[in-house]
């Protein structure tokens, strides 16, 4: 375990907060995407909650199974980019997967999950697996694992809080949603990049 | 340290709960339900009955309803979505998005009973404590569809000569009922000759964006102010000549015997420029279920701008 140098750090706790950012903000965009479909009741916020929370889940499990694999951060940076690219091809086709979802399962909780899981269960399980592995790049001794963890978690956490916020009472007011959305899309691969270049750097 | 933050978590939920408490009003309260959607409180004040959406501190009245007489529309606005009647080439058939009470539905049903009305209402436990307390009745030629009223266009095949919509839930409006898109799929639901009124709430700049995305579809709208609400009128071609209204409410007048009658409330007709930027503000936008913010916009009092 060689420490990782101070600009490293850096780079992975700014990605984990805009990971964050992101994965909550498109949370709340997502409920733009189903409203018009599935109806804007409580059910659809279940479905939307749900499906985030389990994605994370799946990322956590990932992450970790990951970490005895490939600890580098070209891994972190690949899953964001494939949440990325994922996130730029939402505008064009999300209609379409809802009117075929709506025609074939009715608006019942069944295709309200099925949606909100279409919508955001393969970007956000990538970005899940973000933290396990910052966490195992971040640590360079057993000592500290508590210490990293808990940062990791925190300025991620962090980071969940300002993109609601952000999304909510910023972004969705000033523009529309499938702009809003290439925006995330944009800001995920530019972390991506960050994380890219310093390993290049390095070699 | 945990003790007095305990002390003080248990004296927060106190203080909720006074608060919580005193929101209520000196009415009798007849029934209180959480629903999915909404904390319905009905209160009785005789001869009334009313329901009303509670949310924090302040309460919003749904319906009244007359419990002497079930014809009765004591609330102005639910009058004037009646004019509608007088715009529709043929009044074979009626639907509402927003049952609410179901006073503006059940009004129309007892005056026009060949005409089928059909009601779509969200919540139900809405439905449930309207049956209840409002004295509604499935019968024929009356019925209520508990569904999201923009699935329910959606799927439907027919067509329909009034529509009309009043779909807020206590100060909230949900937004894929005020899209370009939505009113689309309203037109596309119209017979030919059909008329689409909607009750809105004219104090903010939610005001001015939801006229303009009427508008983007419709390219006819009248208003009727009603005390406090504004009822818009919107269809398609040319605009209705008064002479011509009049005519029709005059004859629909005496067909089904209107309390209220079309022919009063055409005087309160009025018409406004909405690209002039004189009434409406030019730079409201259309709404569109990719850009729909109608909560930011409903925290914009609107200023200096006359209501039609």
């Amino acid at each position: 375990m060689t420490p990782p140098s101070r600009a490293l750090a850096f780079t992975i706790y700014l990605c984990a907060f805009v990971v964050g950012g992101v994965l909550m903000g498109f949370e709340m965009l997502g409920s733009r995407y189903l409203f018009p479909y599935f109806g804007g009741g409580i059910g659809t916020w279940a479905s939307l909650i749900s499906t985030v929370l389990c994605a994370l889940a799946i990322g956590y499990f990932a992450g970790s199974a990951i970490v005895a694999l490939y600890p580098t951060q070209k891994t972190i940076a690949v899953a964001i980019l494939i949440a990325a690219a994922y996130l730029a091809f939402v505008p064009a086709t999300a209609d379409g997967a809802m009117q075929y979802i709506l025609d074939n399962l009715g608006d019942g909780a069944p295709a309200t999950l099925v949606a909100s899981t279409a919508l955001l269960l393969v970007p956000l399980t990538l970005l899940g697996t973000f933290s396990p592995i910052a966490v195992s790049l971040l640590t360079h001794s057993t000592e500290q694992a508590g210490r990293v963890a808990g940062l990791v978690y925190g300025v991620s956490t962090i980071g969940n809080v300002v993109g609601t916020l952000l999304t909510t009472f910023t972004l969705i007011p000033a523009f529309g949603s499938r702009a809003i959305t290439y925006i995330f899309a944009f800001t995920l691969a530019a972390c991506a990049a960050l994380l890219f270049v310093p390993s290049v750097r390095r070699a | 340290m945990y003790i007095r933050s305990i002390v003080f978590g248990v004296l927060a939920f106190g203080l909720i709960g006074i608060a919580a408490s005193s929101a209520q009003d000196n009415r009798n309260l007849l029934a209180s339900k959480e629903s999915l959607y909404n904390n319905i409180y009905v209160y009785e004040d005789p001869p009334y009955v009313s329901m009303t959406f509670g949310h924090n501190r302040r309460i919003y009245t749904e319906s009244m309803y007359n419990t002497h007489d079930d014809r009765d529309l004591p609330v102005d606005y639910t009058r004037f979505m009646t004019t509608s009647l007088m715009y529709a080439k043929d009044v074979h058939s009626i639907l509402e998005i927003g049952f609410g009470g179901g006073r503006t539905a059940w009004y129309l049903h007892r005056f026009l009973p060949n005409v089928p009305v059909t009601s779509v209402e969200l919540d139900p436990a809405v439905l449930e404590l309207a049956k209840k307390y409002f004295g509604i009745k499935e019968e024929p030629n009356f019925q209520v569809v508990n569904r999201d009223g923009r699935l329910f266009l959606s799927e439907s095949k027919d067509h329909y000569d009034v529509i009309l919509i009043d779909a807020y839930r206590g100060p909230f409006v949900p937004f894929h009922l005020l899209t370009k898109e939505f009113y689309q799929i309203v037109k596309d639901h119209l017979a030919e000759g059909g008329v689409v009124a909607q009750n809105v709430e004219p104090s903010t700049m939610l005001f001015d964006s939801a006229v303009k995305t009427i508008n983007s579809v419709f390219p006819q709208i009248d208003f009727y102010k009603a005390s406090g609400n504004i009822v818009t009128i919107a269809y398609d071609g040319a605009e209705r000549k008064p002479e011509d209204l009049a005519a029709v409410a005059a004859d629909r007048d005496k067909a089904y015997g209107l309390r209220y009658h079309l022919t009063d409330m055409l005087a309160e007709r009025r018409r406004i420029e909405i690209d002039g930027g004189q009434v409406i503000d030019p730079s409201a936008k259309v709404l569109t279920d990719d850009f729909a913010p109608v909560e930011a916009l409903k925290n914009i009092e609107r200023h200096n701008r006359k209501l039609p």
